[in-house]
């Protein structure tokens, strides 16, 4: 069962997590579907985001705004918002703003999987 | 997702099922039988345009003008109207309640369709000039009067905000004589809401530190309070800015500084350009974020470079992002120059795939002067120290 929006692939992986795919891009123009789509999400119950930067190569302000949303959101609820196959665009903007104190990283969509699990 | 909706008002089942299928390729369409049904359509969501027949059951398309006219947030919906009656007196009648366009059944598709974006597009363009008047508006608040100045140094600014650009902000403010603060940061998100958010957030700053300076002159107090007041007032929740706090006390040439995840700073002098590195988290995502203040001494020639995201999200010739190390690099080559921060801003302009900045580039240059200095202390003991710091020419 997979749901798309816009560039985003929203694929359920238990009852509370879901693997979020960013497509090319995540910045001001899709920024607010983005929210849209998590915020739907976050209604239907799902506590955990892994949000898959495999193909990522632009990542704005905006959309690193939505993702922050997305944070302060589920993290009163003990939800989790983590990072897998980080490319280095997507990279470069969390080591400037120092988030990677917040936003856990795994190399593969699969080991973040299995760390929220 | 609303940006470009249609309502369509059409009690013939056949054409308003084409109308939904033609314009739904281009448009998020809705769709409704009379006049009773779209009012109940516009409560739920307003459209960007109505294309209504007149002739309907229950309340006709004049009768649904007329009711959109009584309302302020509907008075202003573009109206098309779309009719079999193409007699001069219902053409009349429809002018003059305030009709955007009057089209008579039967009707070329394409002709609805490239009217349709006619007026889309003007009204697009009527919202853009708004936004960019107020957003312009903003921009100039957020900017400094004046630039501290003290004795043997030169503080430079340049920025440019983009017409849609985002949420920069700069301050500088003396609370006491000898000590200056500088704020320069950059409120996430684009366009209006952010340059909004910008506006109030300065505000919110300002006063804090209002509040603060007569207890503490930490940087890193002031910002770990700003923070509180992201996470914890209910108008700022979805705000996170980051944020450059720099305490500047000239007379002993000392910069202090804390830093919540905005770009780092360059330090650059006779010997080179370097990233000022140490840095903290991005406000507004984490309570329990702690700051720290770092300190350094501004050397005699050695400037202190503080900038937007907009300058290291410029993209260059070579397809990548300027970044940090290609700030390093045109600072490089501007330092020294009569007027660094122009010098460094049109090289890097140079080596850009566009000849303008993509985004709002905002630039602080504070440099301690190396001749000044010198001749504050009375000639330099030349003889007898080899390591002294001058150019021997």
């Amino acid at each position: 069962m997979q749901a798309t929006t816009m560039n985003f692939t929203i694929e359920p992986i238990t009852h509370d997590s879901v693997v979020i795919r960013i497509g090319k891009a995540l910045d001001f123009r899709n920024a607010a579907d983005f929210k849209a789509g998590a915020q739907e999400q976050v209604r239907s119950g799902v506590r955990n985001f892994i949000l898959d930067f495999t193909e990522t190569g632009i990542l704005d302000s905006t959309g690193l705004g939505s993702i922050f949303s997305l944070y302060r959101q589920v993290s009163p609820m003990s939800g989790q918002v983590v990072f897998a196959s980080v490319s280095r665009p997507v990279q470069v903007v969390v080591q400037l703003t120092r988030t990677y104190k917040v936003f856990r990283q795994f190399p593969t969509v699969e080991a973040a999987r299995d760390a929220i699990r | 997702m609303s940006q470009h909706s249609i309502l369509i008002v059409e009690d013939e089942h056949t054409l308003r099922r084409l109308l939904e299928y033609r314009l739904g390729k281009q448009y998020n369409v809705r769709t409704a039988a009379n006049g009773e049904e779209a009012l109940e359509r516009i409560k739920e969501e307003v459209p960007r345009l109505i294309i209504s027949d007149i002739m309907m059951p229950k309340m006709d398309g004049f009768a649904l003008q007329a009711a959109l006219q009584e309302m302020d947030h509907t008075k202003a919906i573009p109206f098309i109207f779309l009719t079999a009656k193409a007699d001069e007196a219902s053409r009349l009648k429809g002018r003059r309640t305030g009709v955007d366009d009057y089209i008579t059944k039967p009707f070329d598709i394409d002709q609805l369709l490239s009217r349709v974006d006619r007026l889309l597009e003007r009204t697009a363009q009527f919202q853009n000039q708004l936004d960019a008047k107020i957003g312009q508006d903003f921009s100039q608040k957020l900017m400094p009067k004046k630039m501290p100045s003290a004795p043997g140094y030169r503080a430079l600014f340049h920025s440019a905000p983009k017409e849609h650009g985002g949420g920069d902000i700069f301050d500088a403010t003396q609370p006491r004589p000898g000590t200056y603060f500088i704020t320069i940061g950059d409120v996430m998100g684009k366009g209006l809401q952010a340059k909004f958010y910008a506006f109030s957030f300065l505000g919110y700053i300002r006063s804090t530190m209002h509040a603060m300076l007569r207890n503490t002159s930490s940087p890193a107090e002031l910002m770990t309070r700003v923070n509180q007041v992201l996470m914890d007032d209910p108008p700022l929740e979805d705000t996170f800015a980051s944020l450059l706090l720099i305490r500047w006390e000239p007379e002993r040439n000392l910069i202090t500084y804390a830093n919540a995840g905005h770009c780092r700073p360059v330090l650059i002098g006779p010997r080179g350009a370097e990233i000022v590195p140490y840095s903290d988290m991005i406000l507004g995502l984490d309570a329990g974020a702690t700051f720290k203040d770092t300190s350094l001494v501004l050397q005699p020639g050695s400037a202190l470079i503080s900038y937007t995201d907009g300058l290291l999200e410029q993209v260059m010739k070579s397809g990548e992002q300027l970044g940090e190390e290609g700030i390093l690099q045109h600072a490089n080559s501007a330092y020294g120059k009569a007027d660094p921060v122009q010098s460094l801003l049109t090289s890097v302009l140079d080596d850009s795939v566009e000849s303008k900045f993509g985004d709002d580039v905002l630039m602080f240059w504070l440099e301690r002067e190396a001749s000044k200095d010198r001749q504050s202390r009375g000639p330099a003991p030349r003889w007898f120290s080899p390591f002294s710091e001058g150019t021997e020419s």
